[in-house]
C-alpha cells in the first residue's frame, strides 16, 4: 500500500516488522493514504 | 357547489390562493402530492474522478444532489417506471459533469449538463470553495423520482394552508381591547364597533385573543371549514403553475388507478 | 460551506450566504438583510444566522 510522508512529501512504503510506522528518509511519523485512481461511485443522499 | 380558486399571488417560485368550496381531504390532497408525488430530476450518483477539496467525497455528493435541476415533466419518467427496464436510457437518466481548479468557488452553474433544458434552477448555487491547487473532477447522473423517496426529489417547498378565518363582532362596545391584543394588527374601530376590513381578515392566524381579551364575549373566531387559504413555493424545478398542475395530475392518475383497480375486483 | 437547503423546509438558501456575508460586514442589519434576500421563514433564517464557515480553518490541512 502506497502512503506519503507528510513532511518530505516522498512516496513511502511501510515495513510493519522492521520500522513500524515511520518515513523511512525523514523518520516523520505522520503517513497519509494516497487516493487510489479508481473511479469511486457514490450515492448522492 | 364547484370548486373555485381565487389567485392572490403568482409569482414564478411562489403563489398564495384561496381554494373554495373543496374538502379538507382535498386540499391536503393538493399539499401532500406537491410535496412528494410530483417527480423531479435531482442528482443521484455521482462518479468521482478527483477530489482533493475540503469536503468528503460523500458530503460533495450530498450537495450536489440537494441542487434543484429544471424538469420537464412530459420528458423524463423515474427509472423503475421507464420502458428500458432500469437500464438507463435517456429517458429516466442525465448526465451533468463539473471539473474545476482552485483557487476559485465552484458554483451549480458550472455543471455541463449533456441535455440543454436539464440545467441547475439557480445558477448561483456554491458547491465547493476550492483553494489553490485543489481539484475537483466528477460526473453527476441525474434520476427522476419522488418526494416521499428522498427530499432532494421534492418539488414544492413550504407547501400549506390554512383555513379561512371567520371574526364576527356582535354588540361591540368599543373598548378597543381586541385592538391592542391582536398579534398581526388587523383590528380597528370601525363607525359600528371593531372590525376587520378587506383582505386584512387573510392574515388573521386563528390565535382567538382577541375573542378571551373580550370582557363581554362580542368577538367570536371561527374558521371556514370549506376554505382553504394555500402557500406554495417551489424548489424551481418547475415553476409554481406547473406545480400545482402537476399535483391535480397526479391525483387525477391515483384516482383512476383506484378505480380501475376496484373495477377489476 | 452553508448546507444547500433548509433542513426544515427544503428551501435553497445556499445562494444568498455571499451576498449576506457581504452585506452584513458592510453593517446593514442581518434581519433587513435576510428579509430583502427573500428568506422569510424562521427554519430558513437560523441556516444562516447560526452558520460558522469552516472551510478557510480546514483549507491547510490535505
Amino acid at each position: 500500500m502506497a502512503y506519503k510522508c507528510t513532511r518530505c512529501k516522498r512516496n513511502v512504503e511501510i515495513d510493519y516488522e522492521y520500522t513500524g510506522i515511520r518515513c523511512p528518509y525523514c523518520g516523520h511519523r505522520i503517513l497519509v493514504k494516497e487516493r487510489p485512481t479508481t473511479i469511486k461511485r457514490i450515492k448522492a443522499e | 357547489m364547484t370548486m373555485e380558486v381565487d389567485i392572490l399571488e403568482l409569482s414564478e417560485r411562489s403563489a398564495k390562493f384561496i381554494l373554495s368550496n373543496a374538502s379538507a381531504a382535498f386540499a391536503n390532497g393538493v399539499r401532500r402530492a406537491s410535496l412528494s408525488d410530483v417527480p423531479t430530476l435531482a442528482i443521484d450518483d455521482v462518479n468521482i474522478y478527483n477530489n482533493t477539496s475540503v469536503l468528503f467525497d460523500e458530503q460533495l455528493a450530498l450537495r450536489l444532489g440537494l441542487i434543484p435541476l429544471t424538469t420537464d415533466i412530459e420528458e423524463f419518467v423515474p427509472v423503475e417506471e421507464c420502458t428500458c427496464g432500469g437500464a438507463e436510457c435517456p429517458a429516466c437518466k442525465v448526465s451533468l459533469t463539473l471539473s474545476a481548479e482552485g483557487p476559485r468557488m465552484v458554483y451549480s452553474g458550472d455543471l455541463v449538463s449533456s441535455d440543454e433544458r436539464v440545467q441547475a434552477a439557480d445558477q448561483n448555487v456554491p458547491i465547493i470553495d476550492l483553494k489553490e491547487g485543489q481539484k475537483v473532477v466528477l460526473e453527476a447522473i441525474a434520476h427522476m423520482n419522488y418526494g416521499h423517496k428522498h427530499a432532494k426529489w421534492q418539488a414544492g417547498v413550504a407547501c400549506g394552508y390554512k383555513n379561512m378565518p371567520i371574526v364576527t363582532f356582535e354588540n361591540c362596545d368599543e373598548c378597543g381591547a381586541c385592538v391592542n391584543e391582536c398579534p398581526k394588527n388587523i383590528i380597528h374601530i370601525g363607525p359600528n364597533g371593531a372590525e376587520i376590513s378587506g383582505d386584512d381578515i387573510l392574515k388573521c392566524i386563528l390565535c382567538k385573543l382577541c375573542a378571551s381579551v373580550c370582557e363581554i364575549d362580542a368577538v367570536t373566531v371561527s374558521e371556514d371549514e370549506k376554505s382553504f387559504i394555500f402557500t406554495m413555493e417551489s424548489d424551481g424545478s418547475y415553476t409554481v403553475q406547473q406545480l400545482i398542475i402537476n399535483a391535480g395530475t397526479t391525483i387525477k392518475e391515483k384516482a383512476s388507478r383506484l378505480g380501475e383497480i376496484l373495477e377489476s375486483l | 460551506m452553508l448546507p444547500v437547503r433548509c433542513f426544515s423546509c427544503g428551501k435553497v438558501v445556499s445562494n444568498v450566504w455571499e451576498e449576506y456575508k457581504q452585506r452584513v460586514a458592510e453593517g446593514e442589519d442581518p434581519a433587513a438583510v435576510l428579509d430583502d434576500l427573500g428568506v422569510v421563514r424562521y427554519c430558513c433564517r437560523r441556516m444562516i444566522l447560526s452558520h460558522v464557515e469552516l472551510v478557510d480553518t480546514l483549507a491547510p490541512y490535505q
